[in-house]
């Protein structure tokens, strides 16, 4: 089991990206859980196509203790298994220790054990603002971290925060940073700057991501690329990105 | 809106009979009060069974304050120290660092090295998510001489998982190395105070010859290590299972539960499977269930129709209790507890159904406050806090059944309430000392 998890600044497309690489790895035979860090509970609606999924903590406020593993998930495309952490009362609650909270009851509840997945996404909003949006990159949850960033200023600033962290975070045995993936938003210099970037913090631009209507189209729909346009010189992009990540991780093609 | 709270408040949500109370949770939960009968045990008391150990608290300052009292009123104050945290460690993120440094700082400044320290976090850390994994590699690595556990002063999961009772109960027991068992050695675990050498599960286990380890008997941290010899673990606190089997888990010893009982049945069942576990005789059991029918009848002729109050603080089956006494023809009028135990379902049913007037009370309701009996009464209480609340001076004084087990818990609780119906105790001195039975608590 490989376990990832993808930061970067709101908005710069994780979800979709992420999305895509579950459904990419899904067809290559894998079997991925996708859990989505975000008290927006969006991260996996381009695999279910549903408007809501009842959210780990809901469950808990809801019912304290008394639910099943399989009322925390939902199946996706390709059997992907769907998991939003969800979180706080908009307003008043923690955000951060909402995930903690949602993780602990996904590790308590046997997740990992009983779906045995090949690959698992955590999908981390943001930037790592507090304790608990670090909680992914702890020994027992993620191996390796990427972060997803376009050239744009505040990605950069946010991918370089997110770096700083994983530093500081030498010699705990946690995740380590496995690279960039630029997501292109076509700004000027685009290519150059997040390679700065990479030089910066010692580490790589494992993948580039085009810029393309067809992931607009898709998101529309609900759905993913590879799931609607799998012929689509994006759909191949993801593709690539996610035997990328394979390699990455260490795993060879099944 | 506040509402003046004064001593005319009704009763209601703070007294039901068992007719209409419902099962686990008779009372609803919300603000809570402490009433000032202490003789129960807390995470400092029961963190010092552990011979030679040090325990360090780290916390908000004024949350501290609790458990430094206990220390102190216990006379343990060399062996506990505190780590504050304060509002900039969350703020910067070094409540690892601040517990790892603090903890370092504590040890080289003792001045005897602690073969074992107690490292108690709290809900700060449980909020903020601290790696407790890392933090105790960390003191592992750097003090490979010292025996670390994680124990928790969290309050906040006191109704999820495992309550701070079971918690610190399984605790006690994570540092005992595996070593060479003996099939004849048994361990009882889980009990803050000793087995009574009279109860019938000593009086058992001697007369079949078996080493029997006991953590509140071992003075030294070496002879506390003997313990992980026992092939066999007994636990009879309810509060004490998950532990005994996380032991079983680790160090691969049998753990079997016993449970404390007023049921005649039960207690012959269960000491029956003791004896198939560790491959005893049966136990006799030839004029023991005569022994405490007379010994009802004794009591009940002396006592006669005083009104009784049970709390649940005397011993984990006060339904049981109540059940017994009732069926025997004694005026059980109360029985205070906050919650009942999976363990007394069928009590509750029986008592339901044949006792319904029986009153439950609580002894955390806000409303308990002012619901203890002003003048004296004419009750004989059995237990510290339904002393209190109906107050009165013939109690029986015990917390967490005394050691007492099987047919000689009756017996002697019948021998007790005798004792407290003829002669009056100094209710009020005796109930506020905190840790009845510890080391170095007043020897009360």
């Amino acid at each position: 089991m490989i376990k990832i998890a993808v930061y970067g600044k709101g908005g710069i497309g994780k979800s979709t990206t992420i999305s895509n690489l579950s459904a990419a790895l899904s067809d290559m035979g894998y079997k991925v859980m996708q859990i989505g860090c975000d008290p927006k509970a969006d991260s996996t609606v381009n695999l279910h196509g549903k408007d809501h999924v009842e959210t780990v903590l809901e469950l808990v406020r809801k019912h304290k203790n008394q639910f099943a593993l399989e009322d925390m998930v939902t199946e996706g495309y390709g059997g992907v298994i769907c998991v939003e952490a969800g979180g706080p009362t908009p307003g008043l609650g923690c955000a951060g220790r909402g995930i903690i909270a949602a993780l602990e009851k996904l590790q308590e509840k046997g997740a990992y054990e009983v779906y045995q997945p090949d690959v698992v996404f955590y999908d981390v909003l943001g930037d790592v603002v507090c304790g608990g949006f670090s909680m992914p990159m702890r020994g027992g949850y993620a191996d390796k971290v990427f972060v997803i960033t376009s050239g744009e200023n505040m990605a950069i600033h946010a991918a370089a925060n997110i770096a700083m962290a994983i530093e500081g975070f030498k010699g705990r045995g946690y995740a380590e940073l496995g690279g960039l993936i630029l997501n292109r938003r076509n700004v000027k210099n685009e290519d150059a700057k997040v390679k700065e970037l990479a030089e910066d913090i010692h580490t790589e631009v494992v993948a580039t991501l085009s810029r393309s209507d067809v992931v607009q189209e898709a998101e529309e729909m609900k759905k993913t690329v590879i799931e609607v346009f799998p012929e689509s010189e994006m759909a191949q992009e993801y593709r690539t990105l996610a035997k990328r990540l394979l390699e990455i991780c260490g795993v060879s093609e099944c | 809106m506040l509402k003046k709270v004064n001593a005319q408040i009704s009763q209601e949500g703070a007294q039901i009979t068992i007719g209409d109370a419902s099962f686990p949770e008779p009372f609803v939960s919300g603000l809570e009060y402490a009433s000032p009968a202490r003789g129960t045990w807390n995470i400092v008391h029961t963190g010092m069974l552990i011979p030679e150990a040090h325990e360090i608290f780290v916390c908000a300052a004024s949350c501290l304050r609790g458990v430094v009292l206990t220390a102190a009123e216990m006379h343990a104050e060399d062996r506990f120290s505190t780590v504050a945290v304060r509002e900039h460690n969350l703020l910067d993120g070094d409540m690892e660092e601040l517990i790892i440094e603090g903890v370092s700082d504590i040890i080289e400044k003792l001045p005897v090295r602690p073969p074992a320290v107690l490292v108690y976090t709290s809900c700060v850390h449980h909020f903020a998510g601290c790696d407790l994994d890392m933090i105790y590699r960390v003191l592992r690595e750097r003090y490979p001489d010292i025996d670390f556990t994680d124990c928790y002063m969290n309050p906040i999961m006191r109704k999820s998982g495992l309550t701070p009772d079971q918690l610190m109960r399984s605790r006690l027991y994570t540092l005992l190395k595996e070593r060479e068992m003996r099939p004849d050695a048994v361990a009882i675990i889980g009990n803050d105070l000793p087995t009574d050498e009279n109860s019938d599960l000593m009086i058992y286990l001697k007369e079949n010859h078996r080493k029997i380890h006991e953590i509140t008997s071992c003075k030294s941290y070496e002879e506390y290590q003997k313990m992980a010899e026992s092939a066999y673990y007994i636990s009879y606190n309810a509060g004490a299972v998950a532990g005994g089997n996380m032991l079983s888990e680790r160090l691969g010893g049998k753990h079997y539960y016993l449970p404390f009982s007023f049921c005649y049945d039960e207690i012959e069942n269960s000491f029956t499977k003791l004896a198939e576990i560790l491959g005893t005789p049966k136990p006799d059991f030839t004029g023991k269930r005569e022994a405490c029918d007379a010994a009802l009848k004794e009591t009940r002729a002396l006592i006669g129709d005083k009104p009784i109050a049970i709390d649940y603080t005397y011993c984990p089956r006060p339904l049981g209790l109540a059940r017994m006494l009732l069926d025997a023809g004694f005026k059980v009028e109360r029985v205070y507890l906050d919650t009942i135990s999976g363990e007394e379902k069928q009590d509750f049913i029986y008592l339901k159904e044949y006792y319904p007037g029986l009153l439950l009370y609580p002894t955390v309701h806000a409303k308990m406050r002012f619901m203890s009996e002003k003048e004296p009464s004419d009750m004989l209480a059995i237990g510290q806090k339904a002393a209190y609340f109906v107050n009165t001076n013939h109690f029986v004084n015990v917390i967490e059944g005394g050691g007492m087990l099987g047919y000689q818990a009756i017996l002697h609780t019948l021998e007790l309430m005798r004792e407290a119906f003829l002669e009056e105790k100094d209710m009020r001195t005796l109930i506020q000392v905190k840790g009845m039975g510890c080391e170095g608590c007043c020897g009360l």
